[in-house]
């Protein structure tokens, strides 16, 4: 018997759905307002640490945070 | 090309930095340089913006220092691997406007091909590209979008469906594809098993290719 088509939510959950069903400028101006939230949270223009980019050199000069809070880093790290 | 791209195409809710992919020829560097310059963005890594790095696969680093952009991260490139030539794949691009600025993308077929990469964060992307296409058309789509479809759904489950709903052109694709292949027998573990395997060997085939140009980066490093 022919199956259900799947439908958007069921494979990706209801909060992406609702992202694929926006035009691309809806999603461009849902993107910005994301933008402004994490900034406003302290979020860093910093990308994470990519160690599986070919790219990644673990030397590379990094500079602050240049909104909020520079990344965390462990300052002491527990026997465990 | 990256994040921002996948941002427009729905795989993606935002992204911290910018990947630009550009026709490397000394006249496109030199106005490149002009709008870096404008951003204030200094580089922040070998190897150095010139044409002979690009074209060789290298990627040039920088970060912004504007006030309106501070720390704003960019990479350029002029190639990924397997992609065709620069000019073929600004034919096929796809220019959305946003508040009356034009703004080039890889096409779909493209970005996803770019995306085959060694890293984990770029397999999910993929997938979503392609879901989110699916979801779109999958009321009256082309030939060309079921041909896509059928070579690119990473969901079993979804992929199974498209088979069912298109057998003629599976039955077609299923020598190029054996996640579609075994999708037309209907057993899912068989097409997961398959789309596993897809996804080992372009993760292979990226390292592979990354191997003499990592050498090179670490050379480069070395002598900066």
């Amino acid at each position: 018997m022919p199956r259900e088509p799947i439908k958007a939510e069921d494979l990706v959950g209801e909060e992406w759905a609702e992202w694929y069903r926006m035009t691309p400028v809806e999603r461009f101006h849902a993107s910005e307002r994301l933008w402004e939230t994490y900034l406003a949270l302290g979020g860093s223009l910093e990308p994470e640490p990519d160690t599986q980019s070919p790219f990644f050199d673990p030397e590379e000069w990094r500079e602050n945070a240049a909104h909020g809070r520079p990344g965390v880093r462990v300052l002491r790290r527990g026997a465990v | 090309m990256g994040g921002q791209a996948c941002v427009f195409y729905g795989a993606a809710q935002f992204s911290r930095d910018l990947d630009i992919l550009i026709l490397a020829d000394p006249a496109n560097l030199e106005r490149l340089r002009q709008a870096l310059q404008e951003l204030a963005a200094v580089s922040i890594a070998v190897p150095q913006l010139e044409e002979s790095y690009l074209s060789r696969g290298h990627a040039a680093h920088f970060r912004c220092r504007r006030e309106d952009v501070p720390g704003l991260r960019i990479d350029v490139m002029s190639r990924y691997r397997g992609g065709p030539d620069f000019n073929d794949l600004w034919m096929r691009r796809t220019t959305i406007e946003v508040d009356g600025e034009p703004i080039d993308l890889l096409s779909l077929p493209d970005l996803m091909d770019a995306k085959k990469t060694q890293r984990d964060k770029d397999w999910p992307m993929i997938a979503r590209l392609i879901e989110r296409n699916y979801f779109e058309f999958e009321g009256s789509p082309s030939d060309e979008q079921i041909s896509l479809w059928l070579r690119e759904i990473r969901a079993p489950e979804l992929l199974l469906d498209v088979v069912q709903a298109h057998p003629r052109m599976a039955a077609e694709l299923a020598p190029a594809r054996s996640a579609v292949a075994a999708a037309l027998t209907g057993a899912v573990d068989e097409v997961s098993r398959a789309l596993a395997d897809e996804e080992r060997e372009q993760r292979r085939l990226d390292r592979e290719y990354w191997a003499p140009l990592k050498q090179e980066l670490e050379q480069l490093r070395r002598k900066h």
